[in-house]
């Protein structure tokens, strides 16, 4: 037979066989769907995860695996922000003076694997975050380290240390080393853990937000054994295997990962959580309804596909999307309350006050008072966001107080217009009319350009200044060099001395913003720092009075609004979107499930 | 003989340039993204990081060396199959390339299969029927698809096909609830065949069916138009006429005496298109989030991720080499007149 008749039966063959696989695929696959579809929740999202290990992982994708998998000592309590249960820890004390917790641990605990879990694993996880000291280990360097060889000296958990003790059987030393009462993490006895604050780098104080960084990944319980066998722990570096695979003590294990794509969770078989009687069974530790969670990494034009043809039951979308998917049928799409949207992205324009053109306060009011906020926040948001006076954001603890008795900055360009000749530079009034003066220097104005709606409203702001005399230059970076300039250190930013910037939660709390946005670290910029602000930020940090606290929160914010250090711009609302016989989700702003809820356990569908 | 130890001596010559080549896009790649990233610790070490987590970054990538140095121990690592860690995932930059890169090469073989078959056959029946009204609406067809922008039709294929006829997943290479099988070539739907699991395999060619037809939609305008011009140019040459005026069957004609020499000039396209076709899907493998290297080398770019990037654009430049190559065989090959290296 020739040869290109065979060629053709091949391929006739080929497309035969690969039709008929389609076919009888589609048709299984159909009833499949039919009868699993409870077995697994689809949940889809943009954006794939950082990491896989909690003591890396820095990103709402990467915690929301995180908060399936690994478990910590103590968790939000349902809906709250400022009360917790216990997970690992069967409940726990706190010393008057506010600077040495003690929790007493779960017996019969294990890692999905099988590995026990006590207060050497927990001694060892919560060592290893800092000792690797990767960027979120400041939530925990706060108030603990791994020495103090600087002061006292009377401990220094090294890598050598962490990776020689036998945290199953410890022999007499490494209880000593273990057991030292002199360091961050005292283990009292198996099942005893006491952490003292005061070594970390607020220095020898309370820290009245301690328990809600213990329910960050970074605070979860690691297996030493599995760390061990695969690499061990090395100071400031990633672990390769830790960053790609997870074990953990949680509800779901994972039974899939395919990179860029997907993670698919699956049921822990071994949870200790199935042996506890109903009455000590919490939101935090219930085992869960679905056998499956598979969490998709797609685009949006995907999302949306997926949606309306029933493929995926949860997804996060921005709240630009609102109108179109609140037309697909079968969906929920509700806006959630505003302290949603502040714990994801509170926004506003920096002005870097060493940079000459912004040390005059005049010139930050003409910009402050340039931007047309309504305007932004109809044409971006289609109104779905609410201005805002920070460093405390909308929806948080305080916030009504800190803000009483101001309003929100408002767009008057004839007063911006003023405030910039005040400071002697020429500007332009509403009607045209030119107050002479010096020409305002043309500046590097940034945003992030990976974000239409940051795209849209740089291109608005620049117009508003634009209008009274200042011109910028759009400069957008990706946003991973965003965020290093942003987030950075305050040298990242000179060239970009005004721009728009955002804060979003590391732990849920007021004071994390507080402490970021007014203490001159973070916020290099704006490179605002006063030290009576630095003060009532550490006073409402320290303190347990919860009228001291916003006392101090107030004067902060006044101050801050006073000085015009930032333009506070406005908090988006954020959704959340699910099929309608979707339930179960309990929202919490220190949640990553689908950017809004701690816990796939308690979803539940039909 | 002599025919032999020419593309012997070709082929050396050709491998000797392309280890230059790949030396100078090191260096090339390395130098630019080192100027483009001036602060790439800030970067790797993430939001937040405090002066100590930089710290350690700058002293674990030698980012304090001068840059020379920094080059010097790239390439000597690079060369001693010491790839290093990915600073951004923490992962090993091989396992990452090794695990992407033969997804890439699952549904690029895919969409070239389906490109030959449609491209050569669109571009036989234009020729044969050349000036007709079929010829014309060929010819319309591909240079439509030729001129389409490729996130236009990607978008738009996940909406037809995916949306208002949901007959494919929008995205993804294969269900998120299949452990996938033991990787032995690292294509998926190979490699389930090769462990007998055909549920695993029909899963995979049911993921594999909307991005590899649109790749292919993308790409098979030029092997129909060369196809077709090919077939064309050798339609009227005096040994066809021969071939009919020795009263051969119209139909042997056509596939004896005008395709196969018609061909060869599609056939070395064919080549060099498996590697624009690597290193041209990036769009389609980020919009059908399809986790080959093209969406690992889009994530690295906007990463700053360069010791990442250096690699696949090594990886890359390898493949387009290999073509290349490939191609200059081949053509040699189909083609006893021609002479390697050009002299007689």
């Amino acid at each position: 037979m020739k040869s290109s008749v065979i060629a053709i039966i091949v391929v006739v063959i080929a497309l035969i066989l690969i039709a008929s696989a389609v076919g009888i695929y589609v048709v299984d696959h159909n009833n499949t769907a039919a009868k699993t579809t409870p077995q697994t929740l689809v949940v889809e999202e943009s954006q794939y995860p950082d990491s896989l290990d909690p003591a890396v992982t820095f990103t709402t994708p990467g915690w929301e695996i995180m908060n399936q998998v690994y478990q910590g000592l103590v968790a939000p309590n349902g809906t709250s922000e400022t009360t917790f249960v216990p997970v690992l820890a069967t409940n726990w004390s706190i010393s008057s003076n506010g600077m040495n917790y003690t929790f007493y641990l779960r017996h019969n605990v294990t890692f999905s694997n099988g590995d026990p879990f006590n207060a050497y694993v927990m001694w060892f996880s919560l060592y290893r975050t800092m000792t690797m000291n990767q960027a979120p280990e400041f939530i925990l360097g706060q108030n603990m380290a791994t020495n103090n060889t600087a002061t006292n000296n009377t401990f220094n958990i090294t890598p050598t240390i962490l990776n020689q003790i036998n945290y199953t059987s410890p022999n007499s030393t490494d209880i000593q080393i273990m057991g030292n009462v002199k360091q961050s993490v005292q283990v009292v006895n198996p099942y005893e853990l006491t952490i003292h604050l005061g070594y970390g780098y607020n220095g020898y104080l309370p820290f009245n937000q301690f328990l809600m960084t213990l329910t960050t990944p970074m605070a979860a319980a690691v297996d030493p054994i599995v760390v061990e066998a695969n690499g061990g722990v090395v100071a400031g570096q990633t672990n390769q295997y830790m960053s790609g695979n997870a074990i953990g003590t949680g509800f779901y294990k994972i039974s899939a990962i395919v990179p860029s794509q997907s993670i698919t969770l699956v049921e822990n078989q071994n949870y200790w959580g199935k042996n506890l009687p109903q009455n000590q069974l919490n939101d935090a530790i219930s085992p869960p309804h679905i056998k499956y969670v598979a969490i998709e990494y797609k685009p949006a034009s995907a999302i949306i596909s997926d949606l309306k043809g029933g493929k995926a039951q949860i997804v996060e979308a921005p709240v630009t999307d609102y109108s179109t998917l609140n037309a697909i049928k079968g969906i929920t799409v509700k806006l959630l309350p505003i302290q949603f949207g502040s714990s994801q992205n509170s926004y506003f324009v920096y002005m870097d006050q060493l940079n000459s053109s912004f040390e005059n306060i005049d010139v930050r009011m003409a910009v402050t008072y340039a931007i047309n906020y309504t305007g932004i926040i109809n044409s971006v948001y289609g109104g779905h966001a609410v201005q805002w006076i920070g460093p405390v954001p909308p929806g948080f603890e305080y916030y009504n107080q800190t803000i009483s008795g101001l309003s929100p900055y408002n767009y008057d360009p004839a007063l911006a217009a003023q405030d910039l000749n005040k400071a002697g530079y020429r500007s332009v009034l509403p009607n045209q009319t030119v107050l002479k003066g010096i020409r305002f220097p043309t500046l590097n104005f940034l945003y992030d350009s990976d974000s239409s709606s940051q795209i849209s409203a740089a291109q608005i702001i620049q117009q508003n200044l634009a209008a009274i005399g200042i011109n910028v230059t759009l400069k957008g970076l990706p946003f991973p060099t965003y965020t290093s300039v942003v987030f950075g250190l305050a040298s990242n930013s000179t060239q970009y001395p005004i721009g728009i910037n955002f804060y979003t939660e590391d732990y849920s709390a007021s004071i994390d913003y507080v402490s970021a946005l007014a203490d001159g670290y973070y916020n290099g910029t704006s490179d605002y720092y006063n030290s009576t602000v630095f003060n009532w930020s550490v006073n409402a940090s320290t303190s347990f009075n919860d009228t001291a606290i916003a006392q101090n929160l107030t004067y902060i914010t006044h101050a801050m609004y006073a000085n015009y250090s930032m333009a506070w711009l406005y908090v988006p609302y954020f959704m959340s979107v699910n099929a309608n016989d979707v339930t179960g989700m309990i929202p919490n702003t220190a949640g990553s499930g689908a950017g809004y809820f701690m816990y796939y356990n308690t979803v539940q569908f039909t | 003989m002599e025919g032999k130890q020419e593309l012997a001596y070709f082929i050396l010559k050709r491998i000797a340039v392309s280890l230059l080549v790949i030396l100078g896009t090191i260096v090339i790649v390395f130098l630019i993204s080192h100027y483009l990233s001036r602060d790439p610790a800030a970067l790797w070490a993430g939001p937040k990081a405090r002066p100590s987590t930089i710290a350690a970054v700058i002293k674990r990538y030698g980012l304090n060396e001068p840059i020379w140095v920094q080059l010097y121990d790239f390439i000597k690592d690079f060369f001693t199959g010491n790839f290093g860690t990915d600073p951004v995932t923490g992962l090993s930059i091989s396992s990452e390339v090794f695990f992407y890169f033969p997804n890439t090469i699952e549904l690029v073989l895919t969409s070239l299969l389906i490109i030959i078959l449609s491209g050569v056959g669109l571009g036989y029946v234009a020729a044969i029927n050349f000036g007709t009204r079929k010829d014309a609406i060929i010819r319309i067809i591909y240079t439509a698809a030729w001129a389409s922008p490729t996130f236009l039709v990607s978008i738009l294929a996940v909406i037809v096909f995916s949306s208002y006829l949901p007959l494919f997943p929008s995205s993804g290479m294969y269900s998120p609830t299949i452990i996938p099988p033991a990787r032995i070539t690292g294509m998926f739907i190979l490699d389930s065949l090769i462990g007998l699991n055909f549920g695993d395999f029909v899963d995979g060619i049911y993921h594999l069916i909307l991005p590899a037809f649109t790749l292919a939609f993308l790409n098979f305008g030029i092997i129909t138009r060369i196809s077709r011009n090919g077939i064309l140019g050798v339609k009227w040459l005096p040994y066809v006429k021969s071939a009919r005026a020795r009263g051969l069957d119209e139909k042997r004609v056509n596939r004896h005496h005008i395709l196969r020499n018609g061909l060869i000039e599609s056939n070395t396209v064919i080549a060099v298109m498996f590697g624009w076709l690597v290193t041209g899907d990036v769009i389609v493998e980020e919009i059908f989030s399809w986790p080959g290297i093209g969406k690992f080398a889009y994530s690295a770019i906007s990463g700053d991720d360069y010791p990442v990037l250096i690699f696949i654009v090594i990886t890359f430049t390898i493949l387009v080499i290999a073509a290349n190559l490939i191609a200059d065989i081949m053509y040699a090959a189909l083609d006893p007149r021609i002479r390697l290296g050009g002299s007689e």
